[in-house]
């Protein structure tokens, strides 16, 4: 009884010859192998992240540093303006209570600490 | 992906609600005032709130008689620069008219002095010791000008 034919019989039939493997056959594989490797890792640092803020209590924690920062630069940029404006009132202060005051001389003691 | 996207987008809007409302909340006063003038010296001498309120009287009530005053020195400067330009221009000056200017003159400047005193001592008297140190010295140029015109 002959098994049944296979259709690779007559691919093996007609190869006669193994072609030479193309030179540096086995670092291209590694290189391609590391380049799919690097690939994954960018959506696996993305789960993570996602995974944090997916815990309430990252998220809250987030939420709260978010706050704390705007307060901070709140503070730092009122911190400027009030240096500013303290120096502009107290001109304007001397000119009040002292209406022979003359303006450079204000200047001057506005910009003393 | 949406439940981060949301948490971002909270974070961001609580931080931005944060920074807005704590700087509108403390922002200094905008205009040079009288009421501005006194939150600043508030806040630069540390005044109770009861100094303040009795800061803010004396300031009130001086504060008219003082504007009244700097208009007459603004208008008596430009009546010295007239007497000045007449001088230069026509070489003559009519000395019983430039007597009593400055007769006039010095009288305005002993009595924005007198002012200028009055209000000062008051107000310092509100004070603590390291507050009045701190106002003193921020009203060093118009002590100064105060001295200047005692001498003369």
């Amino acid at each position: 009884m002959n098994p049944p034919s296979d259709p690779l019989d007559s691919l093996l039939d007609r190869w006669h010859e193994v072609p030479e493997p193309p030179p540096h056959l086995a670092p291209e594989v590694w290189r391609r192998i590391a380049v799919i490797d690097n690939r994954s890792d960018q959506p696996r640092f993305l789960a993570r992240i996602e995974a944090a803020f997916t815990r309430p209590s990252f998220a809250v924690a987030f939420v709260a540093a978010c706050m704390l920062l705007g307060l901070f630069l709140a503070e730092v940029r009122l911190a400027r303006l009030h240096a500013e404006r303290g120096a502009q009132i107290a001109q304007s202060y001397l000119r009040l209570i002292d209406p022979l005051l003359d303006k450079s001389a204000v200047k001057v003691a506005a910009r003393q600490p | 992906m949406k439940h981060t996207v949301l948490v971002l987008l909270l974070g961001l809007s609580a931080g931005l609600l944060g920074h807005l409302g704590w700087f509108f909340s403390q922002r200094p006063c905008g205009s040079n005032d009288l009421d501005c003038q006194l939150e600043w010296m508030k806040t630069e001498l540390k005044l109770s709130d009861e100094q303040f309120a009795r800061i803010k009287v004396i300031h009130e009530e001086s504060s008219p008689r003082l504007l009244a005053l700097a208009a007459q020195v603004a208008r008596m400067r430009e009546e010295y620069d007239a007497f000045e330009h007449e001088r230069t221009t026509s070489g003559q000056v009519d000395f019983l008219e430039f007597a009593h200017f400055v007769e006039q003159r010095r009288a305005v400047d002993r009595e924005c002095l007198t002012s200028t005193q009055r209000l000062v001592a008051d107000a310092s008297h509100v004070m603590t010791e390291q507050q009045r140190e701190r106002y003193l010295g921020l009203l060093g140029p118009v002590l100064q000008t105060g001295t200047h015109i005692l001498m003369n």
